[in-house]
């Protein structure tokens, strides 16, 4: 006896929880839920872009000096990079997101040796400030509402 | 309280249910409120299965045996961890164990992302909800934990070779690991039906993900390590299809976690992600009716029942669910852009994936051929070891050996004269521990000498891949904080060669002997003599112990014992091995006595010498390392995550 009026006590919990939407907000004016617009589903994808070449030129530094890849393919690579993330920076500001607070440079910078070749390893003069996804923070976008 | 079991049940199963169809009539018209009333029914239905299942386990402690199952699976003499570990050492509470975390997983990850991805989410919750509604349907009316009967005055019992601790912990593990596939598939399945398919998906579950995988790879050690030391034939891994059951969605979501990057990095790969996503899940479902149908003849096998063809149907419904939306969203998930070069970090995680899935397709096709067979043939025909082990060295190896060449290499592309360059040392540490190696005498087994030289060239290569992250950004702590997954991931590679050093040291260099012995006689294998002391026999409380005891000289010298124990509930006998374990060389000294006849005094006995074994077992703890480091919270790409998603919340 006593387990079926638990059961039944179960039972009503169960029902309350899944109609509290409806008991709380018995009439409402907007029941629709919020939809991504296509707007929000580009900004979405140009993010995405950005994050990724972005990554890809944190990748490509760290793979040039940790000597992973010669100057020559660092030198070819990091220009077409620069301007893809300057590309994606640029469009995402449309957005209040791009963060072009700062220049990325068009041309690649002198390269330096790789590091098992003598002088120690320096960074190539990519812009500090960029905000790779797995190292830095991104400034918060600008409010969309 | 089996009738409070079973209202909750039946309540989960309409909280599913609803879930279901209320969570896709929300999706399709878009109205808030129902979608919310929908994610409360899936809330809500983890917390009926879960006093469903603090029924089940109160009755097992209690030895409640008008339950059917209670009685069916344990008996008084059961300690309170055994009588509880019998909650996933039978049928029917194994499959609420599986509801139970599908829906804890499942409310969690919809909790965790409801703000987030709430496009997402509003999708995740009715194929929740339809995975579910399965389980829950299946308890409800096929296989009832909570079937009643006249209380017995005692159980069957537990069969003796699940009364171990390994199996207290192993089936738990495979569970998290099987189910928490389903929480990815979800999200999948959800990013294709919503149109969503960007990277959130992949994001919002890379956790789960690795989650599910590190318990499936883990929970599989355990469960090599308790054959080893309960069932007794003197290995770890037989090649069986329950056990395979377990190794091929593992080997899927391996893939899919290597390929996920070239999705993150390149935004290439999407449908083949996708692919792998619902393979590892379907496999995961394939792998429960493979051991509850009784389809296959395994000795982990559960007597048949009729829940086999439930499952069956369930995973050709859902892979053509699967199948068919990946077709439907082919145009979303077009790449954006291609391969650069053939040498390049990338493309090295393709070939990576094609070896995975080759070895995972043939593991599966070993599991399937008896099957086939019967159905065309009208005869079974099994595949043996060795089909099976020459797929593994065939596909194994070069996964090894790319396991070394892919972190060194550039992601987009790099020069033959660099890779030369960071191969250098790796490559003379592989020359110089080959030749050691084959001074050493490892020259004997080829497979075993590859084996141990491209392990060196992995280590060798992680070894460098820190020396010269460290120098690049100062130290080590530095430079895994930075980057967790990376780092983590290169633990996890050092995992696997520990694996393989000791599986190629423990079958390619191992000894075995056998031999009849009666009381004074001698054995003599690897370095070690075994002399038969005396065959003893002696009553314990529920079973009768018989064992050959055999005095051991020379590498180690002491006492070993080996025989069997006659089990009196349930009625089933159980082989004990004797070991002794040499942690300064690896080395394991096993012993196994048959037919021991205290009355003749003669055993015949087996013995092996299993050099670097247990480098297996301090692999599993270096894997579970490596995929906490990977796993471990980073509050800065939280943030970066939160900030990139915030406005989709607007």
């Amino acid at each position: 006896m006593i387990a079926l009026v638990l059961a039944v006590l179960i039972a009503i919990a169960a029902v309350v929880l899944v109609a509290w939407p409806f008991l709380r907000e018995p009439v409402t004016a907007d029941d629709r839920l919020a939809a991504v617009g296509p707007e929000e589903a580009e900004r979405l994808a140009l993010v995405e872009e950005r994050d990724r070449v972005l990554a890809a030129l944190k990748e490509l530094e760290f793979d040039h000096r940790t000597g992973k890849i010669g100057d020559d393919d660092y030198g070819s690579q990091i220009g077409p990079l620069r301007r893809d993330a300057a590309s994606a920076l640029r469009r995402l500001d449309r957005y209040g997101s791009g963060m072009t607070a700062f220049e990325i440079p068009d041309t690649p910078a002198e390269p330096v040796p790789p590091p098992d070749e003598g002088t120690p390893p320096m960074p190539a003069p990519v812009p500090e400030p960029y905000p790779p996804p797995d190292e830095a923070d991104i400034p918060s976008p600008a409010p969309q509402e | 309280m089996a009738d409070l079991g079973r209202a909750a049940l039946v309540v989960s199963l309409g909280l599913v249910v609803y879930a279901l169809v209320a969570g896709s009539a929300a999706a399709v018209t878009n109205r808030r409120r129902l979608a919310v009333s929908a994610r409360n029914a899936l809330f809500c239905a983890f917390g009926s299965t879960a006093i469903a299942s603090a029924v089940l386990a109160l009755a097992l402690v209690r030895h409640d045996f008008s339950f059917v199952y209670v009685a069916a699976h344990t008996n008084r003499t059961l300690s309170t961890a055994y009588a509880l570990s019998a909650f996933w050492g039978g049928q029917e509470g194994s499959l609420l164990l599986w509801l139970l975390v599908l829906t804890g997983f499942g409310a969690l990850a919809v909790a965790l992302n409801r703000t987030l991805l709430r496009d997402l989410t509003v999708w995740v919750v009715p194929v929740l909800g339809g995975i579910g509604t399965f389980f829950a349907f299946v308890l409800v009316a096929v296989a009832s934990p909570f079937a009643t009967q006249t209380a017995t005055v005692d159980g069957a019992g537990l069969t003796p070779s699940l009364q171990n601790p390994y199996m207290v912990a192993h089936p738990p593990m495979l569970y998290l690991g099987y189910v928490g596939l389903a929480i990815p598939f979800a999200f999948a399945a959800g990013a294709m039906l919503s149109g969503r398919t960007d990277e959130r998906w992949i994001v919002a579950t890379r956790r789960w993900t690795l989650v599910a995988w590190m318990f499936l790879g883990f929970g599989q050690l355990l469960g090599a390590h308790w054959a080893y030391v309960e069932v007794g034939w003197g290995g770890y891994y037989a090649w069986d299809p329950v056990e395979n059951a377990a190794l091929m969605p593992w080997l899927a979501a391996t893939a899919f976690l290597h390929s996920v990057m070239i999705q993150e990095r390149k935004g290439m790969l999407k449908v083949w992600n996708m692919v792998l996503v619902a393979l590892a899940f379907e496999l995961s479902i394939f792998g429960t009716f493979l051991t509850r149908s009784g389809v296959v003849n395994s000795i982990h096998s559960f007597s048949k029942s009729p829940i086999g063809a439930w499952f069956l149907g369930f995973v050709v419904i859902s892979s053509l669910f699967s199948l068919g939306l990946i077709m439907w969203r082919l145009p979303l998930l077009k790449a954006r852009t291609k391969l650069e070069s053939p040498l390049s970090r990338e493309a090295a995680f393709l070939y990576n994936n094609l070896l995975l899935v080759a070895l995972c397709l043939t593991v599966l096709w070993g599991v399937l051929f008896p099957i086939v067979t019967q159905l065309v043939k009208g005869e079974t025909r099994t595949i043996g070891r060795p089909y099976y082990d020459f797929f593994l060295r065939s596909f194994g190896l070069p996964l090894l050996l790319l396991m070394g060449i892919g972190p060194l290499i550039a992601w987009r592309r790099t020069s033959v004269r660099a890779l030369a360059r960071t191969l250098a040392w790796p490559v003379a540490v592989t020359l110089a521990s080959g030749v050691v190696l084959v001074a050493l005498g490892a020259g004997s087994s080829r497979p075993g000498l590859i084996a141990y030289t491209f392990s060196a060239f992995v280590l060798a290569t992680i070894v460098l891949e820190l020396v010269r992250g460290t120098r690049a950004t100062g130290s080590v702590a530095r430079l895994v904080s930075r980057n967790r997954r990376r780092y983590g991931g290169y633990v996890v590679h050092a995992a696997v060669v520990l694996l393989a050093i000791g599986v190629a040291g423990s079958s390619a260099y191992g000894s075995s002997t056998e031999r009849r012995l009666t009381p004074g006689e001698s054995v003599s294998v690897a370095g070690y003599t075994l002399t038969l002391r005396d065959v003893e026999r002696k009553r314990v409380p529920n079973a009768v112990e018989t064992r050959a005891v055999l005095d051991v000289d020379g590498r180690w010298a002491g006492t070993l014992s080996s025989g069997d124990n006659h089990y009196v509930n349930p009625p089933e006998p159980s082989r004990e091995i004797g070991l002794r374990t040499n942690w300064l060389r690896a080395e394991d000294l096993y012993v196994i006595a048959d037919s021991a006849n205290p009355k003749t005094k003669v055993a015949f006995v087996r013995v092996l010498v299993k050099p670097l074994v247990n480098l297996i077992w301090v692999a599993g703890i270096v894997f579970v390392l490596g995929s906490a480091i990977a796993l471990w919270p980073d509050a800065r790409e939280q943030r970066r995550l939160a900030t990139r998603l915030a406005p989709a919340r607007a």
